[in-house]
């Protein structure tokens, strides 16, 4: 079954960020194709869109004795009942409410069969009203998370800032998630290509585009949510470096929001993509490394409290003998 | 192979009516007159086939999929929910049509309808709440539970309702006002319900590959697990001997008798051929369980004698709605890439 997955597009942001106005633009804009929307029931305004479900945003826990994995069974369920009736649209887009932890919402891609074999997750996209992100960061762990978590960040409300406060919004934002895009906006106003079937979440599409993406290591600023990136040239031993990344996720993955990495494992052509949401992994073989270059693996961490030099130490210890 | 094949469609071919019905099958059910078989579909359309001498017959119903269907509780009308939110009465017989309720963007997951000489109802699960409808089709109760609801199920004298939902599931009265269920609580997500004709046991079907039961004198739990996948489908047999599930690549059995489910290892049957079983059905007099798998196979099993009768072959797309008519002469099936068939069990003649 070579069925095309469907792309999934969460919509995040704080209170007010425009979360909405930007949804009514990418749902009004020309751009042919159809879109089913999952909103929540305390969203701000109206959506205009054909396909729109309504939903309560209802997270559950496991039963598997990890306290982390936290997943939006409302999803599950209507993703399952969208598929039912799948030739009506060419992708979902899900707006989360202000004050949601996007974690579920991605974790739910990890967990279920179904979902996994129908949809991938394109990208999670957050809105940040420009004007009033630094006292959110301030005030509130979910505008943090929000932004840790995204692969595209709509910085809007551009008009209500100077260009030195722009430049220290900036600086804070990349300080958190330095991997994300930033697209500057004042009424949301980004074009939907910029933001739907992008393949963002998908690593080694970026990686593709920017070949230097995860290069720079230069040490990051906020101790308490931050990213790191780790590379290395010598090849990786596949069994060694699951054994360390499954206990890293399994002791801090309540801290470690999310990694993402391509890996050249010994004695295999291809690259191996892995990716994880707190505790949540998932890793598959993709293209081959290109001839007569050197083969890089490079791993990110994004999340708080992380000790670089003990990961490093660690990542180190998976080369091959 | 081909031989083989040829084999397992021997019941479709010489004992089954089929249709290409175009879109994804949802859901399935039969007037309580046995007279005629109602498919559902994902793209709103209700396919409907007379069991005497009839064609198929077609109506488009709702706008956007066909998400629940039921036996309506007199003998000729077939109650259909969608993702439009409708809850519709339709007659096969006839194509009379009434709209019953419309509860907006919500979606109707699942419908019941409960036969009763002086007081039918009808139960719809809408999100968080269960609304009981009378005859003329107006809200006597409406029960709220903690989530969505996953799953509905009558006990056998139809006293009772379970509902599904997360954290386990809830168990009421239908004629009470009591405002309170029995709680039967489990961590995690229950997706479907099944209760023992005896009022022995509730079971569900997890999220988290395994199933759940309580034992209703004590509420002791019965942990059901090592499934591959969702098991997402379940039911006991007639008796009550057997609970039957999906979820692995044979039908799963577990004994509620001799003091199991606990401590008891499960029955396998109709395994072996690398794919899923999605939906199971008990038939409603016998020891009999219909199984639709992933890759279209369709088997009815003999769970005493442990036979397996092949009744339509792999090919035609993952099983997504199955099951008996009332009289257990009648077996349904349809699937996501739209094929629907009948087969008939019912001459004296046993295959």
């Amino acid at each position: 079954m070579s069925e095309k997955l469907i792309p999934v597009t969460v919509l995040t942001g704080y209170l007010g960020a425009g979360k909405t106005t930007l949804l009514n633009r990418i749902l009004t804009e020309q751009h042919g194709k159809r879109y089913a929307v999952v909103i929540n029931e305390f969203g701000e305004s109206g959506v205009d869109n054909d396909l729109v479900v309504d939903t309560d945003e209802e997270v559950f826990e496991m039963n598997n004795g990890c306290i982390c994995c936290t997943v939006r069974g409302d999803l599950i369920r209507i993703i399952t009942g969208l598929m039912k009736r799948r030739d009506q649209f060419d992708g979902i887009i899900v707006e989360t409410t202000g004050l949601a932890d996007p974690a579920p919402v991605a974790q739910t891609f990890f967990v279920d069969e179904d979902v996994k074999a129908r949809t991938r997750l394109d990208a999670i996209v957050t809105v940040v009203d420009a004007k009033h992100v630094l006292a959110r960061l301030a005030d509130s762990s979910e505008a943090l998370e929000q932004i840790a978590f995204a692969d595209v960040i709509v910085l809007n409300k551009l008009d209500l800032v100077t260009p030195e406060e722009l430049t220290a919004i900036e600086a804070r934002i990349r300080s958190i998630n330095r991997y994300s895009t930033i697209h500057h906006a004042t009424r949301a106003d980004v074009p939907a290509d910029k933001l739907l079937g992008i393949n963002a979440f998908d690593l080694a599409r970026v990686l593709e585009n920017a070949p230097d993406f995860l290069d720079d290591d230069s040490h990051t600023h906020d101790e308490h949510m931050l990213s790191i990136s780790l590379t290395t040239t010598t090849p990786l031993d596949a069994e060694k470096f699951n054994a360390w990344i499954s206990g890293v996720l399994a002791m801090q993955g309540q801290d470690i929001l999310r990694t993402k990495g391509i890996l050249a494992f010994k004695d295999e052509d291809r690259k191996f993509a892995f990716q994880a949401v707190h505790m949540m992994a998932d890793g598959d073989f993709i293209t081959p490394w290109p001839q007569g270059r050197a083969r890089e693996s490079k791993l990110v961490f994004i999340g708080r409290n992380l000790n670089r030099p003990q990961l490093r130490r660690g990542f180190d210890s998976c080369v091959a003998a | 192979m081909s031989e083989v094949l040829s084999a397992a469609d021997r019941m479709l071919r010489e004992r089954g009516v089929q249709r290409d019905c175009g879109a994804y099958v949802t859901s399935l059910a039969f007037t309580r007159d046995q007279s005629h078989a109602v498919f559902g579909l994902g793209d709103g359309r209700l396919v409907s086939r007379a069991r005497v001498g009839a064609d198929w017959q077609e109506q488009s119903r709702h706008d956007g999929a066909v998400t629940a269907l039921a036996a309506d509780f007199d003998g000729a009308g077939i109650l259909s929910g969608g993702d439009d939110g409708t809850v519709r009465r339709f007659e096969p017989g006839t194509g009379a049509e009434l709209m019953l309720a419309n509860y907006g963007m919500k979606w109707v997951n699942h419908l019941i309808s409960i036969v009763d000489r002086k007081a039918p109802l009808r139960a719809a699960a809408v999100g968080k709440n269960l609304h009981l409808l009378d005859q003329a089709g107006s809200v006597l109760r409406t029960l709220t539970h903690p989530s969505t609801i996953t799953g509905l199920a009558l006990d056998a004298k139809a006293k009772r309702i379970g509902a599904s939902h997360y954290n386990g599931a809830s168990l009421w009265f239908l004629r009470s006002d009591q405002t309170k269920p029995l709680s039967l609580e489990w961590k995690g997500s229950h997706l479907a319900i099944a209760i023992h004709p005896n009022l022995y046991a509730v079971a569900t079907a997890m999220q988290e590959n395994a199933l759940h039961g309580w034992r209703i004198s004590d509420l002791q739990h019965m942990r059901m697990s090592g499934y591959p996948a969702k098991p997402e489908s379940l039911g006991f047999t007639a008796s009550g001997k057997w609970l039957a599930s999906a979820g692995a690549e044979a039908v799963i059995l577990w004994p509620f008798f001799g003091g199991g489910p606990m401590g008891k290892a499960p029955l396998e049957l109709a395994g072996g051929d690398r794919a899923m079983v999605k939906r199971v059905a008990c038939h409603p007099a016998h020891e009999v369980v219909a199984a639709g798998y992933s890759d279209g196979l369709v088997v009815v099993i003999d769970v005493e004698r442990q036979r397996i009768l092949p009744v339509s072959a792999p090919g035609r797309g993952a099983v997504s709605a199955l099951g008996w008519s009332d009289d257990g002469a009648t077996l349904g099936f349809g699937t996501e890439t739209g094929f629907a068939a009948l087969i008939d069990f019912s001459t004296k003649e046993t295959a």
